[in-house]
């Protein structure tokens, strides 16, 4: 063996080892000391937490507003990354460039973004409060924050996709005389199926465990706003550790199942698209 | 005429694509738009099948003006260079898209594909996804899903681009014969010469927008009516002074001299050149294999002239001195072509 593979062999190990261990310390060990507290005062400790009423309100929000970000995001990411790909237009660089920004800025100042929007110091307070239309320290905040720091997600995911693609297949089909909605349904969507499951996935887990934005608009109301992340960073507070990582495990547990999800998404998208 | 447009023009930005393009096709005839890329030709073929609107000017389809006529409601059949097979169908559910869309009945759908299936050579292949066939297989499930509607005119964007040489050269007269024997209306575009004469029943020329001339493929490759038809032909060696070559009409003042590979003889000096007298001599400066034959690239009066010779003529070498006979130059004044024949073909000839 000469002195150059000898040597990249050495990098390689090097780098895998850095890899691996940044992993470990950064990633397993945090999770497992998660688990390790929540079960620290046994089985019965841990499940009195977890059915807890504040706990059970908490999940539930927490899904709710997962749910209303995924589906609106979903209908935002697929206009936006169409409108994007498939039309030129004035503003187009304005709005590519707009759709990443609550990636770029921070969640704690959009909570405080919409806290001024829509908060009492708001014009908009009046007349929100005259349609009885409650935004900041309720749940319509909280999804409203949810949407906010997840939408690039799935735009994200689908513009590469289409934009590789150009129009041709889309053109064909309109000239055999199909409609908008049946050229979407039986030409576009086929080639970006496994690219939008991936961004809803990808959504759902932003989603799940947003803290900054909704901690400002929340109010943090105890079985009212409390989201799950919410919810933890109270029982912390309150020195209740056993409930605090208990409820922790909760949302790491749904963070699992999600990336299970992501891998076999895919991994089936992988073998779909190289057999086609 | 079954489809004619008129007056047509349209830019894109400062670019202007079509310049005033006017012309007809006679129904059941094969049409061939040649021209280089960028001379609009696609530009047109896109205005008839409805995939872009002209400026100004009326495309008339059957006798009606079709204008405002949507893509869809045209009745024309289009292939796309890329093919633009949909790649998540079966070559079935590519073909049978336009006719479900259509509403036809299933068993109508079902007999008429598997008819085109048939038709185009493609048995055993209806449930193959497009990234599962060659190049020259995807082409004809292109035109089988274009022919699946019946389409009154079809319309082919460049249908060999993306097709290796030998399959090219099939496929060309596979598409003649099928369009002959269905009798259907047809455009194609292409920027290869050779492809427009060997399919085409009549050639469009296309230029910088305009049309340059229109005849059959005989007619545009002997009689070209404008300087650029005439240097688009052959690969053919251009130079300014036809004055250095004797023997040819005088026309006046001329921009350019065009000399086709065909119309010049190259003889070894051990062989007999029948107008010895006319002939000039060269040095060969360069020798290409070409396949087909040896393409020479002589020295004449300070002038490169392209050649051909065949195998089965003695060999010529680089460095070799040769009598060239040149038959027939086309000499170019603005935007006139002046055909010249030499001389010499029209004088009584003594063999010695």
């Amino acid at each position: 063996m000469n002195k150059e593979t000898t040597s990249s062999k050495v990098t390689k190990w090097v780098l895998i080892s850095i890899s691996f261990i940044f992993i470990a310390l950064m990633l397993l060990l945090p999770l497992i000391t998660v688990i390790i507290e929540a079960f620290k005062q046994g089985w019965d400790v841990y499940k009195q937490a977890v059915v807890d009423d504040y706990t059970v309100h908490a999940v539930l929000l927490t899904v709710e507003a997962t749910v209303f970000a995924v589906i609106i995001n979903t209908v935002f990411g697929l206009s936006a990354a169409w409108s994007l790909t498939k039309f030129n237009f004035k503003g187009k660089k304005i709005l590519t460039t707009l759709i990443d920004l609550p990636v770029t800025v921070s969640p704690i100042i959009a909570g405080l973004i919409f806290l001024l929007t829509f908060g009492r110091q708001s014009p908009l307070f009046p007349i929100l409060q005259d349609l009885d239309i409650k935004i900041v320290f309720a749940v319509p905040g909280i999804v409203l924050a949810t949407i906010f720091v997840t939408f690039p997600f799935i735009s994200r995911e689908l513009i590469p996709v289409l934009e590789s693609r150009g129009n041709d297949e889309e053109e064909a089909a309109a000239l055999m005389g199909a409609g908008g909605f049946t050229i979407f349904r039986k030409v576009t969507f086929p080639h970006i199926k496994w690219a939008f499951l991936y961004g809803v996935v990808l959504c759902t887990a932003r989603a799940m465990g947003e803290f900054g934005a909704v901690s400002v608009l929340s109010g943090h109301l105890r079985g009212k706003t409390n989201t799950l992340p919410l919810h933890v960073e109270i029982l912390f507070n309150e020195f209740q550790y056993v409930p605090a990582f208990a409820v922790a495990s909760i949302l790491v547990v749904m963070a699992i199942i999600i990336l299970i999800l992501r891998s076999v998404i895919e991994y089936t998208g992988m073998r779909k698209s190289n057999v086609r | 005429m079954y489809v004619e447009l008129k007056n047509i023009n349209k830019s894109f930005g400062n670019f202007k694509a079509s310049n005033d393009v006017s012309f007809g096709i006679e129904k059941g005839k094969l049409i061939g738009l040649l021209g280089p890329s960028g001379s609009g030709k696609t530009t047109i073929l896109r205005m008839i099948a409805g995939l872009e609107t002209p400026d100004s000017g009326d495309i008339i389809v059957n006798d009606k003006v079709v204008n405002n006529v949507p893509a869809s409601k045209r009745g024309i059949g289009f292939v796309f260079q890329s093919y633009a097979l949909f790649r998540y169908m079966t070559v079935f559910d590519n073909i049978a898209f336009g006719l479900k869309i259509q509403k036809v009945p299933e068993n109508e759908i079902k007999e008429r594909v598997l008819e085109l299936v048939k038709l185009t050579g493609l048995s055993g292949l209806e449930n193959r996804y497009p990234s599962q066939l060659s190049g020259g297989q995807r082409q004809r499930v292109a035109f089988a899903r274009a022919l699946a509607p019946n389409p009154k005119l079809l319309l082919l964007d460049e249908p060999f681009a993306a097709i290796d040489a030998k399959v090219r050269h099939e496929l060309r007269h596979w598409l003649k014969e099928m369009i002959a024997k269905l009798g259907v209306t047809s455009i194609f575009v292409t920027h290869d010469q050779d492809e427009a004469i060997e399919v085409a029943d009549e050639i469009i020329i296309m230029n910088k927008g305009g049309i340059d001339q229109i005849g059959n493929p005989l007619e545009v490759y002997s009689n070209p009516k404008t300087a650029f038809v005439a240097s688009f032909f052959g690969q053919p060696s251009i130079f300014k002074d036809y004055n250095k070559f004797r023997r040819f009409d005088p026309v006046g003042e001329v921009d350019q001299v065009i000399v086709r590979p065909e119309f010049v003889k190259v003889t070894k000096k051990t062989e007999t050149q029948k107008y010895q007298n006319s002939a000039e001599e060269g040095v060969v400066t360069d020798v290409a294999f070409r396949g087909t034959g040896l393409e020479l690239t002589i020295l004449v009066n300070g002038e490169n002239i392209t050649a051909r010779r065949r195998f089965d003529q003695a060999p010529i070498e680089v460095g070799e001195k040769v009598d060239v006979f040149i038959y027939r130059i086309f000499a170019t004044a603005g935007d006139k072509v002046y055909p010249l024949e030499n001389q010499s073909l029209r004088e009584p000839v003594v063999v010695i």
